[in-house]
Order: structure tokens, then sequence, then C-alpha cells
């Protein structure tokens, strides 16, 4: 039965590829009906596996991991396109295992969807976990945010694989205690970089000691509920990190672990925790630290995440912003980008996205700095003016636009720096409208990679 | 002009799906009209206040957890609300801030959470946590003396019972229970609903109505608000009830 069901997803895969289609979700999803949901039990991996979850980054850390790994003769087997369900991952090793379901790779590096760990990884063997932060993010289709960590952590009570853990989040770090058998859990902390503040800045979720209840004591947050936290009362948070990134200048931009400074390629502390977790994963696998500088200074994910254009002859930054701690990060570079600027928000409510945009009201819009018109677009362009509107920006400089190209043209009306942030399903269709108008007015995407 | 005083409740712990948005355009609708606006806070390590000095009494959404953690602090709370509530204070309350001013709240564990007892209606959440009303939802109210529909979201496992005076008839949603035929709970000086959204942000009449409410109580009380320019408001509106009504 196993046989026929791999041979009819690899005949799947090819008939839609034959078709022109994405095969990167549809051929998993009948899988998955026919085996009674459990697609991903069909393969046999003896490869490593490292995955990576978590509400922000995923799909960044992923591909900076897999670029670590990558080399002449090395087989990797990699998620790029996003494809983060049991589905998807099915979809995705349909086209690397021969006709017995055997995968044939060195590594597998799987950004996995946090709802479809425990899922995914009751059926495969995992290597390494990376979890690096949980957020708010799409309540009405995850649930509660201690719903899904609590998933997560049921998980990891018989987890013994590497667990990499966001010691500076005090809803990650708290996995480490999942299994005390476990003796190979690592943490990876940052100190403070030079606009940490002692007060929470922006919407935060780990205000509370998950063992006992007392409200937790920071002596930094980096952003939202990251930071250097301690139980006051059960000495939650006293873990001692595995790596520590140091000396964060964000200006340059450069940070240092042990005694190796590395130059990033952003200039976000959202982006040094992300690299801080690449950091981990490159010494628990003996990375030579040449890769690992070149990766960071030079690798770029080229998808919707802090990409640039140019307009006609406006610059333009995209970046993808799903969630409040996003956004808020977000418009924190925005305000840092010298000279004043016009920026695009473009808010959909697809199934993806979450119905509920209720989270827009967590973006903390009075720190606007420079921004001196707005053009809102997707399926709720009104909601996000209103929202703007009403954090005291003056509405007569709002324009809504709900069609997404005549947003862009909207844009363009006036010469100048442009900022887009655009939702989880609208990254794409930003994209190619910021491509269309480059096609009709002349500019640049920034394609190379 | 004496500031129109607001006590957020519990602001660090309910403060899920945006609910703290509802200060915030309250704010700014005072703002835009000259009138001051207070907002002080009261958290589990603030000393009970004199609830009945206030002008509003706000409580937002939270978590299961954080509804547990609080229940415990609630007791302290309750012969100053229920006083205030007598005084004529308004109250507003959002999702589990609603569930908590009822008689009791029994999580999906069936752990059964007193509530402050302030109203006569009741929880219950079902056993299984999937099984929760989450969607976009309309609610036609006649708080302000002529229907006015509402828009939010809803997201709750709890199934409100009990409710002698609904916030209003549900046009599209699920309203207290699944597929209820009313939503919220509301009187004089109160509005308790499951509303996200955060409620006011589409509703700006509503937010009128509560700052109307608020202003009546003083001897020097406006005739009627200034006009605001609600064109986007508005029109966020019409997109939202064309979309979710032509069903």
């Amino acid at each position: 039965m196993k046989r026929f069901f791999i041979l009819l997803g690899k005949l799947l895969v090819k008939g839609l590829q034959l078709l022109g289609k994405n095969a990167g979700n549809l051929p998993g999803c009948i899988l998955w009906t026919l085996t009674r949901h459990k697609c991903v039990s069909l393969f046999q991996v003896d490869c490593p596996i490292i995955a990576v979850t978590g509400t922000n980054g995923k799909t960044s850390v992923t591909s900076y991991v897999a670029k670590l790994f990558s080399g002449e003769g090395v087989k990797l087997i990699t998620n790029s396109a996003g494809n983060n369900l049991d589905t998807g991952i099915c979809s995705l090793l349909l086209q690397h295992c021969d006709w017995k379901g055997r995968v044939n790779a060195d590594y597998l590096i799987l950004e996995t969807d946090e709802s479809h760990v425990p899922v995914v990884y009751s059926q495969l063997k995992l290597e390494t976990l990376v979890v690096l932060n949980f957020f708010r993010d799409q309540l009405d289709r995850n649930g509660e945010v201690e719903t899904l960590i609590l998933k997560i952590n049921e998980f990891c009570k018989t987890f013994e694989g590497n667990l990499i853990l966001n010691g500076d989040d005090p809803n990650t770090a708290r996995l480490g205690r999942a299994n005390p058998n476990n003796k190979n859990v690592k943490y990876f902390h940052a100190e403070p970089y030079a606009h940490a503040t002692t007060q929470l800045f922006e919407a935060g979720e780990g205000r509370f000691c998950p063992f006992c209840g007392s409200a937790l004591e920071y002596a930094y947050y980096q952003y939202s509920h990251i930071g250097k936290f301690a139980c006051p009362e059960c000495g939650y948070g006293t873990h001692t990190p595995y790596v520590t990134t140091t000396d964060i200048d964000l200006d340059k931009p450069s940070f240092r672990i042990g005694e190796n400074t590395y130059t990033p390629a952003l200039n976000s502390i959202y982006h040094v925790y992300n690299m801080t977790a690449v950091t981990a994963v490159a010494k628990l696998y003996d990375i030579d630290n040449r890769i690992l500088t070149d990766a960071i200074a030079n690798y770029t994910v080229k998808n919707g995440r802090m990409e640039s254009f140019t307009l006609g002859e406006n610059p333009a930054v995209l970046n993808l912003a799903k969630n409040p701690v996003g956004a808020n990060m977000t418009l924190r570079v925005m305000n840092e980008m010298s000279g004043e600027k016009e920026l695009l928000f473009v808010l959909n409510d697809n199934i993806a996205d979450g119905l509920d945009v209720s989270w827009i009201w967590d973006i903390n819009f009075s720190v606007f700095e420079r921004v001196t018109r707005v053009v809102t677009s997707g399926t709720r362009a009104h909601d996000i003016a209103v929202r703007i509107k009403c954090a005291g920006y003056d509405p007569s400089k709002i324009v809504v636009r709900p069609k997404l190209d005549d947003a862009v043209e909207e844009l363009n009306t006036t010469a100048g720096k442009k900022f887009v942030i655009a939702n989880y399903t609208a990254v794409q269709p930003t994209r190619a409208a910021l491509k269309r108008y480059i096609e009709k007015h002349g500019g640049a995407a920034n394609e190379a990679n | 002009m004496k500031p129109i005083k607001i006590l957020h409740m519990y602001a660090d712990m309910l403060d899920l799906y945006g609910d703290s948005g509802n200060m915030e355009i309250l704010q700014y609708r005072c703002k835009m009209r000259g009138i001051p606006c207070e907002i002080e806070h009261y958290s589990r390590t603030s000393e009970v206040p004199d609830f009945s000095s206030y002008d509003l009494i706000y409580l937002g959404g939270g978590a299961d957890l954080e509804q547990q953690i609080l229940s415990a602090d609630l007791p302290r709370c309750s012969e100053g609300l229920k006083k205030a509530y007598a005084d004529g204070v308004f109250f507003l309350m959002i999702c589990g801030g609603y569930q908590l001013m009822g008689k009791y709240y029994r999580d999906a564990d069936g752990n059964e959470l007193p509530g402050v007892g302030l109203f006569d209606y009741h929880t219950i959440a079902p056993n299984s946590r999937r099984k929760r009303c989450i969607g976009n939802i309309v609610v036609q109210t006649e708080i302000t003396g002529e229907p006015l529909d509402i828009i939010g979201f809803e997201n709750h496992g709890g199934q409100t019972s009990g409710v002698t005076s609904p916030f209003g008839k549900v046009r599209c949603g699920n309203g207290n229970c699944f597929q209820s035929d009313t939503e919220g709970y509301c009187g004089k000086n109160v509005i308790a609903t499951y509303l996200h959204g955060p409620l006011l942000a589409k509703n700006p009449k509503l937010s009128d109505y509560i700052l109307t409410y608020c202003l009546s109580r003083r001897e020097d009380a406006p005739e009627q608000l200034a006009p605001l320019d609600d064109t986007l408001e508005n029109e966020c509106r019409a997109v939202m009830l064309e979309r979710l009504l032509k069903k």
C-alpha cells in the first residue's frame, strides 16, 4: 500500500509539473487524506533532520542554515518555497524519494509551522529543533499562543535530540524544561543593544512565569517581550547560554560572538537574533567560521523580506509583517531610515492571514517619523487606514486604494523614498505589483541572490 | 473642563486581540473635541481604588491562563465594582472581561472560576478547546435609540447564558452561544460583548454614545458632542457590511 501511495504521489507531482502548476501542496493533501493524516510516515529518512520553527523568522533562519550546509557534493533538501505544513513537507519529499519512499539526501533542513511540529516529527526522526520565538499571530487560526506552546511542549517531553531555544524569550525557553532527561538543550542569548529598554515598549506575550504565575522581571527588553528575564519567585530564567551575542552595533551593523565579529546584511535587532540562532546551529555542527561569517555578511533572503526595488526613480523597500511584533520591528527599521518617506501598507484577511485584523491595533503607529504620506491597500485597506488615523496621523495624508496596482501607482505619484509593508498573503501579490510597475515605468527589482 | 476619567483594569493581562485599541479610540475622539481624557490602570499589584470616582471602567479580553490568575484578584474589587455600577459608572467589557463580571466561568477543563457576580449570566466553555465561535460578526443594537449595526470579530469558546438584556441581535455570526440570536449584555450604563476588532474601531457612533453617557453625569454636560469627520470609518463600515450581509 505504501508503495502505491508513493507512486501515486510521484505521478501527481509529475502531472502537476507538466501542467505547469505548483506541486508544493496538493499531492501532500491527497496523500494526507488517503493515509488518514499520516502522509509523512510514508518516507524513510536516514540523514539528519534540522527543523526551524517559531512565530517570526522561520523562513530566514531556515535559508541561512541551508546556506551553511550547502556545498559541492552535498545533497540538501529544504523547503525554500515555504511549504511548512505536513502536506507541504510530504509534497517536497515526494520529489526526492525513490519508489520505496527512501529519501536520498545528506541533510533535511525544514522550516516547520509551529502547530505542525508534533505532527511531522512524530513521524520522522528529528535530530535538531530550533525554536525562535512565540508571539501572538493569527489567533483565530492558531488559537491562543499558550495553546500552541503547550502542543510543542508536549512534543518536547519525549524529544531527546538537540533543542536550540531562544533563551531571551520566556515562551520559548520554557520548552527546555519539558524533558528533564534531555541533555541536549541549548539556549541562545543576546546582550542589550543601544535601543533596549527597561520598560515593555510593544505588545508582548510573556509577562508571567509559566511555572509559578508571578510577574517576570526584566533586566532589559530588546523588542516586544524578548530580553533578559527572570522569575523573582521560582528562579526560571537562569539558564546558561550556549551562544551569546555581544557588542551589537546596528549602525555599522556588526556584532560579536565569542572571539568573532560578524557584519550582518541587515541592521535590525530582530535580524541579529535570527543570526544568533544560525550561529548556534553552526557551533553545534562544527561549521567552519569562515562559512558562517560569509553567510551572515553576504547572503540575503529575497522573498519580500527587506527586499529592495527601484520604482521608476524611487528607491523602495518591501518587508513582510504578519503580526504586531513583526510590524513594530518593521516600523522601527522604517523610522531609522533617514529622510522623508511614504508608506504603503497592504493588509489582507485571507484564511492564511487569519481572518481577524484586530492585531493591527497592537502595532504602535504613534512612532511614525518623517512619514509624509500613507497609502493603504488589500482586502482590509480601510481597516488599516482607520487604525493609522486613530494613532493620530493626519487623515488627509491617508489614501485608500484597495486594488494593488492602483495603490502602487498612487504611491509613485510623488518622488522620494518608499517603504512597503505587506502581511502574509499580501507579500507575493505586492511583489508582483511592484514588478508590474517596474515593467511599465522602469526601475529595477533586486533579483540577484 | 473636568477630564473624563477611565479605569482600564488588568491592561497587562487582558490585552488580547488588540482590545486596548478601544482606549486609544476613546482618547482620540476626546482629543479631537478638546475634551480632556485620563486613563488610569489597575492591576494585581495596585491598591484597590475608589471605583466610583471614575466615569468609565474598562476590561478587555484575555487567554484562559490569565483569566485564572486574575480571578483570584477579583474578590477584593467586587464590593467596590458593585457600588460603582450602582452609582452609574459606565462599564465596558470585552470577551474575558464580559465573562468575569458574570456569576462564574467554567473553563474547558471543568475548573469553575467565580466571577464578580455583578450580572446574572454565566459562561461555560465546551470540553473541546477546538470548539470556538470564530469569525466576523454583525450585531444590531438599539442602545443608541435607533437600530445600529455593530461590526466586529468574535473568537470565544465560552458559551454565555442567562442574559436578560442582550446587547443586540445577531445579523451574521454566532453571538453568546453557537448560532444564537443574541449577543452580549447591556443596560443603561453597561455594554458587555464578545466583539473584538477592536469593538469601537468600526463603530464610531457607539464610541460617541459611551462618551455622551460619561458627560451626561455632570452638571456642565454639553448638549451634544461636536461632530467628527468619520469618512474613513464609514467607508470601512460600508465595505464590511456589504461583504458580510449580502449572503
